[in-house]
């Protein structure tokens, strides 16, 4: 119910934006909000709200599309022009009149080819199909009516196609709800079901260029069969299926009008961590990431099988992960449960600069418009960043488990298809020929409006007996934002907190998305002389420049200002996996000090003042 | 006019305003299309399905023809609530 109160909150939202006549903001808002599967009213709604919108504000591309319907489609027209909307197509229908499908089509002077369509949709039914037969007819004979029967469809096909350039898109039957004899209806090759399996085979066989097939069957099952054959209003208004699947047809048929016009997306650009595999592979290791064996890793592993079955059907992969490149690259060449290769990787991206910079790049080097890309991230924050700062881009809202990835980007559709050549299947070899290995300039975005807009709030407090055995986890757990690499048993956490000259800190961050927990842990040691050492310093590198760094290097010095230290010292101890923070002490105004095989240790003078950091962190009540 | 009645009529009038987004609109027993402009035949069926999605009803195939005035639906809601 409070779902229904939300939605009504936003609907209410894009009107009053309409009615200020700010179109696009309402445009995006109504974007996010609609849903495929939202209810027949709903749908009714949004599709109002959205003809309220001037003709010319959003700069949509028109596209002329014939509905040869058999069946009432005026309010599926309606929500079909909005879902067009969504993808930036402006849908200009002409509706044949109720009933006059065939004279349409065998008329060269009717009003359906004087409307010059770009695109005709054979809006049709199982209704529309001769195949019951007589209960014991002979297979073949059967397949003599299947056969008359898919004939009578191409007749209609090929009576446009000698008038009209248009592409056409010709529905399948949807099989009914209702069988005679139970599975037997199956089996039997007059059976009803048999029959109209069969026809929608021998459909798809009987295509030729320019057409194409919308599997309404698929559809129907996936909504719902019992749902979906809403006889009432068969009876009453010739309404085809069930008023409440209006929105999913119209959007799934928005998709296949968008692959007849280059629309589907081409390249899919994948994140790391908790999205290809289990874990994180900077702190776990290829050993300790979750993949294969397991609940856990069998998810992962389906996914990247799914992946890998994209690239073969022409999809380009890249990769965009916050993680050094060594480090991101050992399960693809170890991982004897890893699906993907590096081979299968058209561009591989793993770097610490921010994702929109890296997908910018992505893009250019790959010579294709951003408009082409879907971003796939476990991470919301990445997520919300990447819509916000490149809306081009598609980012589907990916669900908390792994088990529900490959549903998630199969309804999705993205990548809806038409046509497939030998230059589909071959695509990722000739993209990674091309490649331009440019050294491209870093392009930083400004992010400031991201980062305030994520709400953040950071609760830090001294080593307690609830908190210890998470900070200890992320002493001894962590390699790449650890500045020593050290390791302590809680035991000696407890002593040191307890000793009167360690200063234990943890940090806890909030933001709009949730509770990331306790993601940083400080210990500073009081030295001779007011000297404050910074012994150890992990954080999670999911909360990379949010300002985190910041905030709690601003916390240590006030920490130590408070007890009158007069210099703060970080030392920095290299090892294979922590390249990350080699120059964050210099980053956050340190001074260099002494360097002995490769260690270096860095100065604050705690009497200067804490230099002027950029934070969009507050510190929680 | 009865309590039931009357407390439908507000649920009811709830729905009319939403399905044709008029804050203004105030049902009456004798309403039909002719009072609202856009009440034709398409926004009928809207109408008809906000209805039962409010009312926790499903009409069949007569009945969705049959609702040409508010008086003829509130009635037949209330005889629906009986059951």
């Amino acid at each position: 119910m409070s779902e229904d109160n939300e939605k009504r909150r936003a609907l209410l939202a894009v009107k009053t934006l309409i009615q200020e006549k700010q179109y696009r903001s309402a445009f995006t808002l109504l974007q996010r909000t609609a849903l495929p599967l939202d209810d027949f009213v709903t749908q009714m709604k949004c599709a109002a709200l959205f003809e309220m919108i001037p003709a010319g504000e959003l700069a949509l591309k028109p596209i002329k599309i014939a509905v040869l319907a058999t069946s009432t489609v005026t309010h599926f027209d309606r929500a079909f022009k909005f879902w067009l909307a969504i993808l930036g197509l402006d849908g200009q229908i002409f509706e044949a009149e109720y009933g006059t499908v065939q004279q349409a089509v065998l008329d060269e002077n009717s009003s359906f080819y004087a409307f010059s369509p770009d695109i005709t949709i054979f809006f049709t039914s199982y209704r529309d199909i001769d195949w019951l037969v007589p209960p014991g007819t002979h297979v073949e004979q059967t397949q003599q009516v299947v056969q008359a029967a898919v004939s009578r469809f191409v007749s209609f096909w090929q009576a446009v196609r000698a008038r009209s350039s248009c592409a056409i898109i010709q529905m399948n039957a949807d099989l009914p709800y209702k069988r005679f004899l139970g599975h037997y209806d199956s089996l039997v090759g007059w059976g009803g079901i048999n029959a109209l399996n069969r026809f929608n085979l021998e459909l798809s066989r009987a295509i030729f260029e320019g057409v194409t097939i919308f599997d309404l069957d698929y559809i129907a099952s996936i909504y719902g069969r019992s749902r979906w054959h809403d006889t009432r209003y068969w009876y009453h208004s010739k309404h085809p299926f069930a008023l409440d699947a209006t929105g999913l047809v119209a959007k799934e048929m928005a998709r296949v009008v968008g692959a007849f016009k280059g629309l589907s997306k081409k390249c899919l650009v994948l994140d790391l961590d908790n999205t290809l595999w289990g874990g994180v592979i900077g702190d776990d290791g290829w050993e300790g990431i979750k993949l294969g064996n397991g609940p856990d890793g069998e998810a992962f592993q389906d996914f990247q099988k799914y992946l890998l079955g994209l690239k073969h059907r022409g999809v380009i992969l890249a990769v965009c992960s916050k993680n050094q490149e060594e480090l991101a690259k050992e399960p693809f060449l170890r991982h004897p449960d890893m699906v993907l290769k590096l081979d299968d990787i058209v561009v591989f991206k793993a770097n610490w600069d921010d994702k929109v910079s890296n997908i910018k790049q992505i893009a250019a080097q790959l010579n294709i418009g951003l408009d082409a890309l879907v971003f796939v991230d476990d991470n919301p924050a990445e997520r919300a960043l990447v819509r916000e700062c490149l809306p081009m881009v598609s980012v589907p809202e990916m669900p908390p488990d792994p088990c529900d990835y490959v549903s998630t980007l199969s309804e999705e559709c993205f990548f809806e298809a038409v046509t497939f050549s030998k230059e589909d299947e071959t695509r990722s070899d000739f993209y990674r020929g091309n490649i331009t290995r440019n050294d491209f300039q870093k392009q930083f975005t400004d992010i400031s409006a991201y980062l305030q807009s994520l709400e953040m709030y950071m609760t830090v407090g001294e080593f307690d007996s609830f908190h210890l055995p998470r900070a200890a986890q992320l002493i001894n757990k962590s390699n790449q934002f650890h500045l020593t690499t050290t390791r302590y048993a809680e035991s000696e956490l407890m002593k040191m907190s307890s000793d009167g000259r360690t200063i234990c800190r943890y940090y806890k961050l909030k933001d709009r998305f949730g509770d990331n927990g306790l993601i940083s842990v400080v210990i500073l040691k009081a030295h001779e002389g007011g000297v404050f050492f910074v012994d150890t310093w992990v954080m999670s590198c999911r909360v990379l420049s949010r300002g985190a760094e910041e905030f709690i290097c601003r916390d240590m010095m006030e920490q130590a200002r408070s007890r009158k230290g007069t210099i703060l010292v970080g030392r920095y101890i290299p090892t294979s996996k922590n390249k990350l923070v080699a120059a964050l002490y210099e980053r956050l105004g340190f001074q260099k000090g002494r360097e002995e095989n490769g260690t270096t240790d860095w100065h604050f003078d705690l009497k200067k003042k804490t230099p002027p950091y950029q934070v969009f962190i507050q510190t929680a009540p | 006019m009865g309590e039931r009645r009357h407390e439908m009529q507000q649920r009811l009038n709830g729905v009319f305003q939403d399905v044709f987004n008029d804050g203004n609109i105030e049902v009456f027993d004798a309403m039909t299309a002719k009072n609202i402009p856009e009440w034709d035949s398409l926004m009928h069926i809207v109408l008809v399905v906000a209805v039962e999605k409010e009312f926790g009803i499903k009409l069949n195939a007569a009945e969705v023809g049959k609702l040409e005035n508010v008086g003829v639906m509130l009635t037949l809601l209330e005889e629906r609530a009986k059951k």
